[in-house]
């Protein structure tokens, strides 16, 4: 009686076994029956495809990171006359851009570097989608601020730079940022240094309204980054990143045929 | 005749630009306001935009990213703008193609574009085209349809003495012009601008019209009216068309019968010289002609020859073959069909879906309208108001034809990424939404900061009024509710349990002894446009930082309410006017931002009306994935959703991800 279900064990066992057996057999007798050579042959083919995929995987990454300099900045602030100053030094009329141009650029240096000047959209609906894009190849970025009217738009222009500096990817990467007060041509342009103190005080001010901002409908929190340090005011020179504020203009004192006033910008695109 | 005519990339260079003479203000404005307006919020269907007095037409070019803009005088219509901009866009492209196929904004930066001499050129074919198109010239009588028919197709058989009248009549008009034969009777429309034949012609075409009504009409007098109907429009080119003749036809017939009466006198005796025309039978129906028929059976007996007789009927179409044997001329029929028109073919078929997966193929229209039908279909599954799907689909394939598929993208895979990217920028804020730094502002100038909430019944704008004042007091700001709702039972009441509740959850002791929520009631039947501005007096005095005011809910259609609504915001100039509505709303959405923007803009005395300034979308939390009706709302008024209700408890608010929303729309 013990035996019984003893068998019944070992029946059960083999007959579990046995869907398997069979396959296991065929398998072993055709991998015997294979010339060991060949064996080899397919083992080394596949550690050559896998360390392939591998080292091409590594290689784009490599790529995308940090081979281009942004330039962003509200609507109407300039990017597309700076852009086509920097390349060609021409003077161009220009609409409100609706994609983004690219185009390399040879720093005024003793290396002669070259890197991709990114001039994106300033248009409230397409700015974040096209940060998002080329964010992460940026390797510094230079934001177009118009200084004639920038008493009005100080919020927009705060709201807009405090989103680029909290952003993950940003923060992680450290580009160096470069704050071209524009439009200095203009007699009610302000200078350099007023801008960074009003923006120092306006970033302030977002520290606190961005953190108590609701949160997304899906549950995704807003930006967790803390700009500057805690219990102090904000200033730019808290930030783990190089920050230069510059005036320029992209028209030029002399009018549409004259040249352009962006000396101290090439100079500071030169030192990346 | 143009103002100006621009050239830019879609980067934003201006490649070449004209401004027609005389005009001095920059175009930089206008072409502005088109690209933000009409491009950026994806209206892009409809290819013309008025902006001031100027009138602006574009075409963009996704081949090259270039965009076209023409603009013109709006009092000026000009008939040849659009084949004048296509025409531009082609020569353009073909003079400039090399500079325009490099990749980067280099070559566009250097290069200089000489255009105008081709520019002028087109510009003067196109105004001597269209001038000369301008009075189109008649047919000459014999060339027209109406020489082919006979007289007495024309004339009714039944009942035997109209028929003769009106054979009589038409013998009048035939003797009145001409010495010619009864076939040429119909030379009545030689001188249709005689005003005496046009009126004969106008009596016969309203005895035809009688008779029409008293008998069954035939066959043949319904061309003949159509006929009639067009030659006088054609001829007198006056307000007076056909249609308009019928309806005032009661009116003039008696004047015309006066006058015919006068003339029946003469052409009484008429029908007697001419008798062929009256006694000849009418021909009634006249045997179809078929073009490739022939006129005989014979043709048809294919029992003598071999076969010839069956290439004569059947290569008409075809010019080479002359080899015998019908087998042959079968298959060569069809494989000439099939090297004519390779997309019915089998060959074709095959050819084509693997062009379409490799190498470059430029999208036209009908590639992706199989592919838009579906997402129109699907967009219209999830919620979204049934034209708005359409123009965006519009707007998506304007964007989309002509452009240039990479290798290895289908159709629909680029279709679906352009809908999703434009679904994506209607939804994102097209201006800064931070309501707490505003509240900030407002307190610095030491006003209160006042929102408005405004909407149909039922959509929760007390509920959400009493989340926003939670979400509010969390941060620090002092509220005064403003119960403008003196319609609604209990509606002062339920602002009152929020009120003690949410004093309860952050009782004064915390805040200065002061109660951090207060309501401000003037109890039922008041007028709700007062007791705002009662309460916005009040929260300046006591320095509240913000006032919230709850209206009644009233249907978009219901003007006296609409009347009140549109008052109380223009004596009151809130800071944020939000319009509540629900995600369940379908179609309805459409209806009602159109109406309220419409009451709101009409009732307000100054040229700058206060309009919506932003959505509340609530119920979130009952649908799942159909979030259509964001994407209608927003796209109707271009306003951004400030705030999003997804519960009934004082925690359910957020603040609208536009690419979750995106995302479970696109979802299939």
């Amino acid at each position: 009686m013990a035996t019984e279900p003893g068998i019944n064990m070992e029946a059960k066992i083999d007959a579990r076994e046995n869907p398997f057996e069979p396959y296991l057999d065929a398998l072993k007798k055709v991998l015997e029956d294979q010339d060991p050579i060949f064996m080899i042959g397919i083992v080394v083919s596949l550690a050559v495809v896998v360390i392939t995929v591998v080292f091409l995987k590594y290689l784009l990454s490599r790529k995308t990171v940090q081979s281009a300099v942004l330039l962003v900045g509200l609507c109407d602030s300039g990017k597309t006359l700076l852009f086509s100053r920097l390349l060609s030094g021409k003077f161009k009329k220009t609409q409100t851009s609706i994609t983004d141009s690219s185009a390399p650029y040879k720093a005024k240096n003793e290396r002669g570097s070259s890197w991709i000047l990114i001039d994106l959209p300033g248009h409230d609906s397409l700015r974040p989608q096209y940060v998002e894009k080329f964010k992460s190849a940026a390797r510094a970025m230079v934001f177009v601020v118009d200084s004639a009217i920038f008493q009005k738009e100080v919020r927009d222009v705060a709201e807009f730079l405090y989103f680029l500096l909290t952003d993950s990817v940003v923060s992680r990467n450290v580009p160096s940022l470069i704050v071209a007060c524009n439009k200095q041509d203009i007699t009610m342009a302000k200078s350099a240094k007023l801008i960074r103190q009003q923006l120092e005080k306006e970033m302030n001010t977002l520290r606190v309204t961005r953190s108590a901002a609701l949160s997304a409908q899906d549950g995704s929190a807003g930006a967790s980054v803390h700009l500057g340090k805690k219990g102090k005011d904000f200033e730019f020179s808290q930030l783990p990143m190089k920050v230069e504020f510059l005036e320029c203009s992209a028209r030029g004192s002399k009018g549409e045929d004259g040249e352009a006033d962006i000396a101290s910008l090439e100079k500071s695109l030169a030192l990346l | 005749m143009l103002d100006f005519f621009t050239i830019f990339s879609k980067g934003g260079i201006v490649l070449w630009c004209f401004q027609g003479t005389g005009v001095t203000e920059s175009f930089t404005g206008p072409v502005n306001a088109l690209i933000r307006s009409v491009i950026l919020q994806e209206r892009s269907g409809n290819n013309s935009y008025s902006h001031d007095a100027l009138s602006l037409k574009y075409k963009l070019d996704n081949e090259f990213e270039l965009v076209f803009v023409v603009g013109f005088q709006k009092i000026l219509t000009l008939t040849y703008v659009d084949k004048f901009i296509d025409d531009v866009q082609l020569h353009f492209r073909d003079r400039y193609k090399n500079e325009l196929e490099q990749k980067g904004a280099l070559a566009l930066l250097n290069s200089h574009f000489a255009f105008e001499d081709d520019f002028k050129m087109l510009l003067r074919e196109a105004e001597e085209s269209s001038k000369a198109r301008g009075p189109t010239s008649m047919r000459s009588f014999n060339a027209s349809l109406k020489s082919q028919k006979t007289v007495k197709s024309m004339i009714e058989t039944k009942g035997g003495d109209k028929g003769k009248e009106q054979g009589g009549k038409k013998n009048k008009n035939a003797k009145k012009e001409g010495k010619e034969k009864a076939a040429e009777g119909r030379t009545a429309h030689n001188n249709l601008l005689k005003w005496s034949d046009w009126n004969g012609i106008r009596h016969i075409e309203i005895t035809y019209l009688m008779y029409l009504i008293l008998f069954p009409s035939t066959p043949a007098a319904e061309p003949v009216k159509g006929e009639k109907a067009k030659a006088p429009t054609s001829a007198q080119k006056t307000e007076e068309n056909g249609n308009q003749g019928l309806t005032q036809e009661e009116i003039i017939q008696k004047k015309r019968e006066e006058f015919i009466r006068k003339r029946m006198g003469a052409p009484v005796e008429k029908p007697s010289k001419s008798p062929k025309p009256v006694k000849e039978k009418p021909k009634g129906k006249e045997k179809r002609v078929w073009t490739l028929g022939g006129s005989s059976t014979k043709e048809l007996d294919y029992s003598q020859s071999n076969g010839n007789g069956a290439h004569a009927a059947g290569d008409q179409g075809l010019d080479a073959q002359a080899d015998p044997g019908d087998l042959l001329a079968v298959d060569y029929d069809v494989l000439f069909k099939m090297f004519l028109s390779p997309k019915k073919g089998a060959f074709g078929g095959m050819f084509g879906m693997l062009k379409g997966l490799v190498g470059s193929k430029s999208l036209s229209q009908e590639d992706m309208e199989p592919v838009l039908d579906k997402m129109r279909d699907h967009l219209i599954a999830k919620n979204v108001a049934a034209e708005i799907a359409s123009q965006l689909c519009d707007s998506v394939a304007k964007k989309l034809e002509g452009k240039v598929m990479g290798t290895f993208t289908t159709v629909a895979s680029t279709v679906k990424g352009a809908l999703q990217d434009s679904l994506v920028q209607i939804l994102q804020p097209k201006r800064r939404v931070d309501i707490l730094r505003d509240v900030l502002e407002a307190r610095s100038q030491r006003r209160p900061f006042v929102i408005t909430f405004c909407g149909v019944n039922g959509v929760g704008k007390s509920t959400n009024l009493a989340k926003i004042s939670f979400w509010l007091i969390e941060n620090g700001f002092t509220v005064l509710i403003a119960a403008c709702d003196t319609f609604r039972a209990g509606a002062v009441e339920q602002l009152r349990t929020h009120q003690r509740r949410l004093n309860s959850l952050h009782p004064p002791q915390d805040h200065g002894g002061r109660p951090i929520v207060q309501l401000y009631e003037k109890g039922y039947g008041k007028d709700a446009a007062g007791i705002a501005m009662e309460a916005i007096a009040y929260a300046r005095n006591q320095a509240f930082d913000v006032v919230l005011v709850d209206t009644a809910g009233r249907m978009q259609d219901n003007t006296p309410l609409m009347t009140a609504l549109a008052k109380l915001i223009a004596v009151n100039m809130p800071d944020l006017v939000l319009f509540v509505g629900e995600a369940l709303v379908g179609n309805e959405a459409v209806d009602q931002l159109v109406k309220f923007n419409q009451a709101l803009a009409d009732h307000s005395m100054s040229d700058k009306p206060r309009l919506i300034d932003g959505i509340v979308l609530t119920k979130f939390d009952t649908i799942d994935d159909k979030v259509g009706a964001a994407i209608s709302m927003t796209y109707i008024t271009g306003q951004p959703i400030v705030f999003v209700g997804t519960g009934q408890t004082y925690n359910d608010l957020r603040s609208l991800n536009a690419r979750a929303v995106v995302g479970a729309l696109m979802k299939a």
